[in-house]
């Protein structure tokens, strides 16, 4: 219940006629002020959980290898720089065998502050723009076999034009290797095999050359030749009678011999 | 008459380009008039020039703007039956290349570091187009070991007037370098004294004479086994500056230690001489199947070789004292 207030509106009246302790014996006896904060739950917040150990895990000028974890951060206070790289979390950890470098660069970002990693103690980051990048292998050399395609020429690949050899700069080119042939299938094609570079890669014969592969196999289909028509079609259609019936006897039987071994 | 509007619109263009022609002229005049009054009436010899080639920078943006709006023209351009001699197909040229393509090789030389690793500085004013055979390849385009086996042909296209003699250069800056661990870098193809004009555009590598041109000839581009791939960068540089036109001694080229094909280093060639990288195109090698049989064929030796990654180290370890633990 809402307290009477002397001062509402509604009870102002003039002081000579209403004094203030004739209102009094109105007022209740017991008053209680709620609370305008509660004193338990959410609003007073929980506890300090546990640390959770963010920070530099490595000072500036500190050797590293790859995969040393060099900052945790919540949200991106730092950005991965030279030779470094930011994790799932944020996390900023080394590429590089290196040591630890904290800078700023303003011509790539101005307000970023990056953390990288420097081949030799004593250079400095971020590096001249113009400047040639460090670079690192980072890769061994082992002997292997040469593979088998080393000692056979192959076709040609590359153009279309003439199969002379071409004066290349000093260099001397093939004309494509075609398959040896013997003079009987030499007779028999008269067009050899047109390899080439299709799309995709794909050493092949041109589609157009596919579909002529009969032709120039001198293949020979017999004549087509119209004898009686209706004749052949009624003989079609006997075979197809024929047919079915003999399929439709077949399943017969089968369903027969299905339902004696039920009984 | 039908296409009324457009009769009446074009009666406009006519007149302004009438207008523009005028100017033109009157232009000429004055530039011929400057050119005879004597540098220190004008302030000195410096301020002379600079008055004159600010006069001379009005006059093509005449020459220009006389132009542009002819319906004519821009049919012509559109069909390809631009005459490149001409001032306004240049410019629409040079507009239609900036547009996409050099944005799109602008990107490119971004994205794999040419910048820093080869030039300290790059930009581009004429288009190059690459290709091997009748394949076209585009900026940064990986290549078969195969199809880059014959040199490529090159199509360059410039906007400023004139002949000119350019070097072309074919530099791969991604060579393993086993002992340094680290990257080093070879020359693929190297020509000096090429001629080229806007008219004149193609410049197929294998045309080009051995004798008045040919630096290095071709190599075929190749990459090691397992190794990170190859930048193959090609390069047209206008021999120019001091001496514009003039060529290069390709016999002391070819004689000088530094002008070796490993190692050579495109930033040093720029250095040394008066020459401006004004076009490149760059495409990408890595080892196929092919690569075996093209570095054989090409002579080059000490491939037979993989690249496996190193063993990553580990951080070395302090050892504790053994007492605490015991």
């Amino acid at each position: 219940m809402r307290p009477l207030c002397l001062r509402s509106p509604r009870l102002t009246l003039p002081s000579h006629t209403c004094p203030l302790f004739q209102w009094l014996p109105l007022l209740p006896l017991y008053h209680s002020r709620p609370a305008s904060h509660a004193s338990q739950g959410r609003a007073n917040k929980a506890a300090q959980g546990p640390g959770k150990r963010l920070g530099a895990k490595k000072g500036a000028s500190e050797l590293v290898v790859p995969g040393n974890i060099i900052f945790r951060q919540r949200g991106t206070h730092w950005f991965p720089g030279e030779n470094c790289d930011m994790g799932r979390d944020h996390t900023i950890f080394a590429k590089e065998k290196g040591y630890v470098c904290f800078y700023k660069d303003p011509e790539t970002h101005p307000k970023r502050k990056y953390i990288g990693v420097v081949f030799e103690r004593g250079m400095k980051l971020p590096v001249p723009r113009n400047k040639p990048r460090n670079r690192r292998l980072g890769l061994v050399g082992r002997e292997r076999e040469m593979g088998t395609l080393a000692t056979i020429t192959p076709p040609r690949v590359t153009s279309g034009e003439g199969n002379e050899a071409l004066e290349v700069g000093g260099m001397t080119e093939q004309g494509g290797t075609l398959r040896q042939q013997d003079k009987r299938t030499r007779a028999k094609m008269p067009e050899l095999k047109q390899m080439g570079i299709r799309p995709g890669y794909q050493y092949r014969e041109s589609n157009r050359h596919i579909g002529r592969v009969a032709e120039r196999a001198q293949v020979k289909v017999g004549e087509f030749k119209k004898r009686g028509r209706f004749q052949a079609w009624r003989k079609l259609n006997a075979r197809r009678a024929k047919r079915t019936e003999k399929r439709a006897s077949r399943s017969r039987k089968k369903k027969g011999s299905k339902n004696k071994s039920k009984n | 008459m039908p296409y009324q509007c457009f009769q009446e619109a074009r009666a406009v263009l006519a007149e302004d380009r009438s207008r523009k022609l005028l100017e033109i002229a009157e232009m000429r005049k004055r530039i011929a008039f400057w050119q005879n009054v004597p540098a220190s009436d004008l302030g000195g010899e410096y301020a002379k020039k600079g008055k004159l080639v600010r006069m001379q920078r009005y006059l093509e943006q005449l020459k220009i703007l006389a132009d542009v709006n002819d319906p004519v023209i821009k049919k012509r351009f559109e069909d390809g039956m631009g005459d490149m001699d001409r001032p306004i197909y240049r410019y629409l040229a040079d507009r239609k290349w900036r547009e996409y393509k050099r944005k799109l090789l602008m990107q490119r030389i971004s994205q794999m570091h040419i910048v820093p690793d080869m030039l300290p500085h790059l930009d581009p004013i004429a288009e190059v187009s690459l290709g091997f055979g009748r394949r076209n390849v585009q900026p940064g385009e990986f290549v078969d070991s195969r199809v880059s086996e014959i040199p490529a042909r090159l199509n360059v296209r410039v906007f400023d007037k004139g002949e000119r003699l350019v070097s072309i250069a074919v530099v791969d800056q991604d060579v393993p370098d086993e002992e340094r661990d680290s990257f080093g870098s070879r020359c693929h193809f190297l020509a000096v004294n090429v001629p080229l004009s806007p008219t004149n555009t193609s410049i197929p590598l294998f045309k080009l004479k051995k004798e008045e041109h040919i630096v290095h000839p071709w190599l075929p581009p190749y990459a090691e086994k397992g190794a990170p791939y190859h930048r193959l960068a090609v390069f047209v540089i206008q021999q120019d500056g001091a001496w514009k036109g003039a060529s290069l001694d390709i016999k002391a080229l070819r004689e000088s230690s530094r002008n070796k094909r490993d190692g050579w280093k495109i930033r040093r060639f720029v250095d040394k001489k008066p020459l401006k990288p004004i076009g490149m195109h760059l495409f990408r090698s890595k080892w196929d199947e092919g690569t075996d049989g093209v570095v054989t064929r090409a002579g080059v030796k000490g491939m037979n070789i993989e690249f496996t990654r190193k063993k990553p180290e580990k951080l070395p370890y302090k050892k504790k004292d053994g007492a605490r633990y015991r």
